[in-house]
């Protein structure tokens, strides 16, 4: 079970790790590094682990099979429920999401767009990893 | 909510891995190279533009969407994942003095008393209001005077464009608008549809800065740490190289000029160290803001200025010392029934202090004990103001129900609450120099609380003035209405539990000293000469502020002024081969 302190040992890795030359992410890396680039891209406003706080963002554990818009006590913005209320986080939307979240849902508090397609397939690996 | 795991462990190997990369990123990786002639026409770049800009976040944005729209091709590299940098998670006040929509509301600013505000409190020891410069030096005045002149400019011509829209929050005084300055009152402005408690501007403006950027055609790429600039032979800057998130090289060229945005080194614990005049633990700043530009830079005979100061905060010591990446700095101390007490139990300084002004008390030094005695201060509440003043924004300790409430120490006496908060410390003693509870604690918290109520009775704090001054009541968040009460900072703590309680320290938004710029974001070299094509602005270079916070948005506010006078300087730039 990672807690906490684990959380931000990983921190200090991704910061060692992207300095580091190394291969190429892509959706088939292992767990350390799909955790490395999640917690780089990610860390700031979401939590990954069951049971931690929301941030700026809701909390990701069992993200993946959820439907959007239903993490308990997190206030999403009107934008956000307008767009996504209800439907599912599967690999299809959540690739769409990660591409460029404000044209997703125009208005939405998460500014991301990712138009490499290779990160996005690992992001949402570490995210299957995450439940 | 998780058990929390003991940090002995962690901070073992956290700290082997911080060495490990401290001594990576120090040595060979940060730097320039200086291409022969025949060098530059061999060389690859993976593109080529008229401007690059480094770093996607307050200082950034600006200065891409000022280039652009002067005509130039524009590339931003960014070292994180997202844009933002340190502003996403601000408040994103902005301070524009002599601002149009004060004009047009015809409230009076006026350019002589701007100066002397901020000589008065940048230059405490040499003001004088009847000198040429006030008393700030000629650099010092020169940048403080492009702030007078740009700032609106910048401001306008983002909001024009529909980058930053605004709206004027007229009734926000300067954080010492009680000195009685012409224009203390109206120079703030703030990103339009952000919350009417003006706290998560910072979201709304790296949306909006990034949409025009991505609508107007500015070239953005994240995941692009920018490690060395590159010199032609002549030793004018033609581009950088930066290493690419998950494995490779970028190398961009740039005709005219390279500006860095890149922040300042809140992260880095040797710069931190050896540089600042006070030994904080870590802040919000951006998690990539690791001075990247004082490394890249040192390697170019540029003068470091201002590294000792930096814009300060009371931070959870929590949440400091684990990193969280979610932290924002304490902006507002919460409660009315509330205290800050030292180890011995005693109150040592008005709670409601503006926070950058706050975040000194924690490095006073001990001459007879050799210590820091304020390193760790015990903010202290009741049930009446967890029920009332909780929040989620500006960084308050008392925080609703159901939210992170992980650095909340609670006990059903006071006598229990202080066993608790031993406890607490004694998790973190390898950070705080093994700092406990007095065995006299309990016994002067009461003491504490009780002269507290005294004087919160009165409505007037002698022994430390809370709530004397605008920005106090600026800041003091929500409180119980009490009908007739004459200082809302102040209310008697409850004789009955439970009591909350949460430790605080010392901590940067960010720091604001580096490489010395002309007032057009010119970076000089050892001769006062700019570097030719080398630009920088907001934390990754020098501020004229000294040790000064001048009002909210007194961040931001310049930085819009500097980006405006780099990026229109670095158009004039002439194409170098």
């Amino acid at each position: 079970m990672k807690r906490f302190p684990h959380h931000t040992l990983l921190a200090s890795a991704a910061t060692l790790a992207v300095l580091a030359p190394g291969p190429r992410v892509s959706a088939a890396d292992d767990p350390v590094a799909l955790r490395a680039l999640a917690v780089s891209h990610c860390s700031q406003c979401h939590t990954f682990e069951k049971g931690e706080p929301h941030g700026q963002g809701p909390n990701l554990w069992g993200l993946v099979g959820r439907a959007a818009g239903s993490a308990p006590g997190y206030p999403y913005s009107e934008g956000f429920m307008t767009a996504l209320k209800g439907k599912l986080w599967d690999t299809a939307l959540l690739d769409r999401w990660l591409a460029d979240t404000l044209s997703v849902a125009p208005g939405n508090q998460m500014i991301y767009f990712q138009d490499d397609p290779a990160k996005r397939a690992a992001l949402i690996k570490f995210f299957e990893s995450q439940r | 909510m998780t058990a929390r795991k003991s940090p002995g462990e962690s901070q073992r190997t956290r700290r082997e891995f911080l060495k490990a990369a401290g001594a990576g990123t120090a040595a060979a990786a940060f730097g320039t190279v200086t291409l022969s002639a025949k060098e530059v026409q061999a060389a690859t770049f993976d593109a080529e533009y008229d401007i690059v800009v480094c770093g996607g976040g307050g200082g950034g944005l600006p200065s891409a969407l000022f280039s652009r729209w002067l005509g130039n091709k524009v590339l931003v590299l960014e070292k994180a994942g997202t844009l933002g940098g340190t502003s996403f998670k601000a408040a994103y006040w902005y301070w524009v003095p002599n601002n149009a929509a004060m004009r047009k509301a015809g409230m009076e600013d006026s350019k002589s008393d701007f100066l002397r505000y901020v000589a008065r409190l940048s230059a405490p020891q040499t003001f004088d209001p009847s000198a040429p410069r006030y008393g700030l030096n000629e650099w010092e005045y020169s940048m403080c005077e492009a702030i007078w002149e740009s700032a609106s400019d910048g401001a306008e011509l983002l909001a024009s464009k529909d980058a930053l829209p605004y709206r004027h929050v007229a009734p926000v005084p300067d954080y010492f608008a009680e000195m009685g300055y012409k224009g203390n009152t109206g120079r703030v402005l703030f990103p339009k549809d952000g919350a009417p408690t003006m706290s998560d501007g910072g979201r709304v403006a790296t949306r909006t800065l990034s949409l025009a950027c991505r609508r107007d055609g500015v070239d953005i790429k994240t995941g692009h740490r920018v490690q060395k600039v590159i010199l032609n032979d002549k030793g004018e800057v033609i581009g950088v190289e930066a290493k690419v998130e998950g494995g490779g090289v970028y190398r961009a060229r740039a005709r005219k000029a390279v500006v860095f945005a890149t922040g300042g080194f809140t992260h880095d614990p040797e710069l931190r160290k050896n540089f600042l005049n006070i030994p904080v633990y870590g802040g919000c700043a951006a998690m990539t803001n690791e001075g990247d530009f004082v490394r890249i830079a040192s390697t170019l005979g540029v003068q470091l200025r201002n590294m000792n100061y930096a814009w300060t905060c009371p931070v959870s010591l929590e949440k400091a010392i684990a990193r969280d990446p979610s932290i924002s700095g304490m902006f507002s101390v919460a409660g009315d029934s509330m205290i800050f007490v030292d180890k011995r139990g005693k109150r040592v300084i008005n709670e409601k202090l503006q926070y950058n002004e706050l975040a000194q008390k924690f490095f006073e030094w001990d001459g007879a004990k050799a210590e820091y005695p304020y390193l760790v201060l015990i903010s202290i509440w009741d049930q009446r103001a967890q029920d009332n003043s909780a929040g989620h924004e500006y960084g308050r300790l008392i925080v609703p129900p159901g939210t992170d409430d992980r650095h909340v120490i609670k006990g059903n006496t006071l006598e229990e609450l202080a066993a608790n908060i031993d406890a607490r410390l004694q998790k973190y003693a390898g950070y705080i120099g093994g700092m406990r509870i007095t065995s006299d604690f309990t016994n002067n918290l009461k003491a504490s609380i009780a002269r507290f109520n005294e004087l919160a009775a009165t409505g007037k704090d002698l022994d430390f003035g809370r709530g004397d001054r605008p920005v106090e009541q600026l800041f003091n968040g929500n409180v119980k209405e009490e009908p007739g009460r004459t200082n809302p900072t102040m209310w008697p703590i409850s004789g009955q539990g439970p009591y909350y309680a949460a430790l605080v320290t010392g901590g940067t938004l960010d720091t604001k000293g580096g490489p010395k710029t002309n007032n057009n974001g010119q970076v000089l070299d050892g001769n006062n000469k700019p570097i030719p094509g080398l630009y920088g602005v907001g934390n990754c270079v020098a501020s004229a502020s000294g040790r000064a916070y001048w009002a909210g948005g007194a961040t931001l506010g310049p930085i819009i002024a500097f980006a405006y006078r780099a990026a229109n300087t670095a158009n004039r730039e002439p194409v170098k081969s």
